[in-house]
């Protein structure tokens, strides 16, 4: 009943590709295959979703990009796109539905688009390439008869990580960072009041990667009216203006006493996942020690506001919409606007409000407890069960211990954090767990429990069978 | 290629080898155990609250109590009645059968808190406390700890500023239908001056106000710095003279008469989690709000009408049962005189402390220029975290945006009267649908 177990099935979370080859230290990830070209095809799925299993039916039907080199699992969202600047991305995208479909990434707020590869005719493949843009966070997907056909599902996250950093300093996620971001990049690490690792460096000796990052694509789901659109006249599109009034506007269907659903949304993913499923991945759940700072960049890739809130530590707030900052803003919660997102960088400090002896914010020694030990690291919560040991239900044991220090990210605007219309904690939430400390005084602390990856896992043969 | 034949299923990922964390984070159990780590505390609002606040009394020496839940219908504007979930305190008689929002809990920066939570009315719940950041069990999320039962909470606030507290169960729910309250973090000296002002007898707030001289008594001492062998309590700080609390809320009132019970649409786990685990079907997805709020004190008007456009705020007074309208100090940890309507003389500080509780999303305008001088509990430009940011000046007529659980810490000052309204645009997060503006008295005279 590990933690680390959960690897062993796959991180549905998301596969990665990598064109171009400027990120050894992403390679030594097996999961991430380098390839030369993308190889496509635009198709459809039918997805079992959170809430699925023997006796409840919750599937959702998605158009999806498919990867086939290599032969990623089929899912929505598409895969992770990771290259650098300047490099040559070549695609071949095939088509096998029956109204025309495409490839686009828009440019940051302001500028052109990155590549658009017009409109794909059904079964035709489009073969072109375009030359990545500057470093930063960018959504891929089909512009056609916007906004159905992307929040559909052919959607993904396309990322451009910088060569190299400015000369004399750190990197950071960008090609020209303000002011300001080089400040915080920088003094990761060697500042007083950030103790630990830079965010470009690792420790392979502590399982440390380096360039720490997550990607979180937001979207929200439809089963009726994505079905509708699935089963719509062959050939033709599926009007938008009815797609979006029916998306954000159909009406109150009392499901509660009646079972019958409307046409919202009544799924909610981070990268095609909920609940335990995206809170407890760790390819979408940062799980890194006090010192590892991490970035973590969301793309909201549906039509709803997601108001993302995160536990344990604050963050800056790098990217807004599509802006770098230079004002970074300290927060618990900022918002994910439709088509556009945010990079935020968790620091990893320790939980700043756990009990310490001046109370102002700093890794200061801990107090000492009423029983005689110390207040951090908390040993007497880390070696808890909750439920205890024994919670049986047949021969499972229910038993989860408090370590590592587990705490969510969720969107605060809480219908989300629904499926189904109800079943609170299966929505749109990540984890946030705290795996140790590297500024413990007897050297680099891990926690019981460690994650044994930080990244995807192998892809290859699907999951082991349902339920 | 259609919705009847796809081309590919993809399959729900498996929970074998993992049913404990699958059930936890859906059916976490319910626990009352003692608090780990555990420390004295050290708070000392409770013993003013029983002070000073009629008929209130400190049952545990220097802790905040809370029970939860108390359901109560509450008559709005209309003459309807909604729903509501909410918190008490034992402790203090107005409060100890529920109000809307709880009273709002103020403490001094470094202290070490304890607050003994005892959940009823049904049980489970939790107390989350939003922006602090403790340990997973102090933190008050069932997935990640446990769901209560009795517990006391122990964490120490290290950052001066804005926060609250909700129950984190069943939270689209609970949290909506009004389990939350306000909780400031105040400089260490706070409560040793009258009416929980500092050693000074002024109330400071965190700040860096280098680049505005307009606010006088900004103390630019480094957070750290050692004075006589002592931090200074005011470092970092800047007086104000008035304080308003912007609570902005929205209830649903179908959400409230259709699913009533706190365990509506609860899942339970089955017993073989991952195949027969029970999930139920409803309605907390479609969320249509259609009352208002400020700090508990209704816009008064209905949506999809003329009056939506500048809906009035209830005057306070009616709503708080105070004769100048301000917050009872037995809602504010015994401190007199926070407002919700704006109502100052030229050339005071004014401090207005804003919290999006709704589920819409909002857009405030101020009818002066405001410095925007912290988010969610965290003072721009406050070295060292604030060492990449600053505060700001957000000009009269220009909104700002503010999706749930956001707050922010303003200051305003004129040296000119002002007889004028705060604009806050209601806007649905799902369709960006207008809902109303509501109209907050502000002036200075």
């Amino acid at each position: 009943m590990e933690r680390r177990d959960f690897l062993k099935y796959g991180a549905a979370g998301l596969a990665g590709l990598i064109v171009g080859s400027e990120m050894p230290w992403l390679l030594e990830n097996p999961a991430y295959a380098a390839v030369q070209s993308l190889n496509f095809t635009i198709t459809d799925a039918k997805k079992n979703m959170v809430t699925h299993n023997a006796i409840n039916v919750a599937t959702c039907y998605f158009w999806i990009y498919k990867c086939n080199t290599p032969n990623f699992r089929p899912d929505c969202p598409g895969p992770n796109i990771f290259t650098t600047p300047g490099d040559t991305i070549n695609l071949s995208i095939t088509n096998a539905l029956d109204e025309p479909h495409a490839f686009f990434i828009p440019g940051g707020a302001g500028l052109p688009p990155v590549f658009d590869s017009g409109p794909i005719a059904p079964g035709a493949t489009f073969t072109g390439s375009f030359v990545a843009p500057k470093a930063g966070s960018y959504l891929y997907y089909d512009n056609l008869n916007a906004p159905v056909n992307r929040v559909m599902g052919l959607h993904g996250a396309f990322i451009v990580m910088p060569i190299a950093p400015a000369a004399g300093h750190k990197f950071t996620p960008y090609d020209t960072p303000t002011l300001n971001i080089q400040k915080l990049f920088d003094d990761l690490g060697p500042a007083a009041w950030w103790p630990g690792l830079a965010w470009e460096q690792g420790d392979p000796a502590t399982g440390t990667p380096a360039f720490r990052q997550h990607i979180w694509v937001l979207h929200q789901a439809s089963p009726l009216l994505f079905t509708d659109v699935g089963n719509f006249t062959p050939g033709q599109d599926f009007p938008a203006a009815t797609f979006v009034s029916q998306f954000l506007n159909s009406p109150y269907a009392d499901t509660f006493h009646t079972g019958k659903f409307n046409r919202k949304a009544h799924f909610f993913t981070i990268n095609g996942q909920s609940g335990h499923f995206s809170h407890n991945n760790p390819f979408i759940c940062p799980m890194y020690r006090v010192g590892e700072p991490a970035l973590i960049r969301v793309l909201n890739a549906g039509l709803h506001t997601h108001s993302c809130h995160i536990h344990a530590n604050h963050v800056y707030v790098l990217s807004l919409d599509g802006r770098l900052s230079n004002n970074l803003w300290w927060v618990d919660t900022m918002a994910a606007h439709p088509g556009t997102g945010f990079d935020w960088l968790v620091p990893y400090m320790r939980p700043p409000d756990v009990p310490n002896t001046r109370g102002i914010g700093r890794a200061d020694p801990p107090r000492r407890t009423q029983a005689g030990g110390f207040t951090w690291p908390p040993a007497q919560e880390l070696a808890t069960f909750i439920p205890p040991v024994g919670t049986l239900v047949g021969a499972i044991d229910l038993a989860v211990q408090m370590s590592p220090l587990c705490f969510p990210m969720h969107d605060h605007s809480e219908a989300s954090q629904t499926a189904q219309g109800g079943n609170y904690n299966c929505g749109l939430i990540s984890g946030i767990n705290f795996t140790g400390d590297r500024n413990d005084p007897a050297g680099v602390l891990t926690f019981d429990n460690p994650p044994l990856t930080h990244g995807p896992t192998k892809t290859g043969p699907a999951a082991p069978p349902l339920v | 290629m259609s919705a009847t034949a796809p081309a590919f299923v993809i399959q729900r990922q498996s929970v074998v080898g993992m049913e404990n964390e699958w059930v936890k984070m859906f059916d976490p159990p319910t626990a009352s155990l003692p608090t780990p780590e555990r420390l004295a505390p050290t708070n000392p609002v409770p013993a003013f609250i029983a002070a000073t606040v009629p008929g209130a009394k400190m049952s545990i020496p220097n802790t905040v109590r809370r029970t939860l839940m108390h359901g109560m219908d509450i008559v709005m504007w209309d003459g309807n009645k909604v729903k509501f979930f909410l918190f008490g305190d034992p402790d203090i008689p107005v409060a100890s059968n529920g109000t809307f929002p709880a009273p709002t809990i103020r403490v001094p920066r470094g202290i070490i808190f304890h607050g003994e939570t005892h959940a009823q009315g049904p049980p489970p719940h939790t107390i989350h406390w939003h922006g602090i950041e403790p340990t997973p069990m102090n933190d008050g999320v069932g997935h990640c700890s446990m769901e209560l039962g009795n517990y006391t909470y122990q964490w120490q606030p290290n950052f001066i500023g804005s926060y609250f507290y909700h129950c984190h169960r069943n939270t689209m729910q609970h949290f909506e239908f009004g389990l939350y309250g306000f909780l400031i973090v105040m400089p260490p000296d706070a409560y040793q001056g009258l009416n929980g002002t500092g050693a000074d007898d002024k109330w400071r707030t965190a700040a860096n106000l280098t680049n505005f001289p307009q606010f006088p008594g900004f103390d630019p001492t480094p957070v750290d710095q050692l004075v006589a062998g002592q931090l200074n309590p005011h470092a970092m700080t800047v007086p104000y003279d008035v304080e308003a609390l912007w609570v902005l809320d929205d209830r649903d009132s179908v959400w409230a008469a259709q699913m009533p019970d706190a365990k509506d649409t609860f899942p339970v786990h089955g017993n073989n989690p991952g195949v027969n685990d029970q999930f139920f079907r409803g309605d907390f997805h479609d969320f249509n709000p259609d009352y208002f709020f400020a700090t508990g004190v209704p816009f008064m008007a209905h949506i999809k009408t003329p009056q939506a456009l500048a809906a009035p705020l209830q005057n306070p007074a009616i709503a708080f049962g105070t004769p100048d309208g301000t917050v009872p100090a037995a809602l504010n940890s015994g401190v007199v005189g926070m407002q919700v309507a704006v109502n100052a003389k030229v050339n005071q500080t004014i401090l207005i402390r804003a919290l999006c509780a709704a589920y819409a999303k909002i857009k405030i305008t101020f009818p002066v220029d405001v410095v925007i001088i912290a988010f969610d509990g965290r003072a721009l430009g406050v070295p060292p975290f604030g060492n990449y940011n600053s505060a700001f000046l957000l000009k009269k007529g220009v909104p700002f945006e503010l999706t749930t659980a956001r707050r922010f810490d303003v200051l305003a000052r004129s040296a000119t009267p002002i007889s004028d309204f705060a604009n806050v645009e209601f806007r649905n997060n799902r369709n960006n649908q207008f809902l109303m503006n509501g109209k907050i008295p502000f002036v200075i005279l």
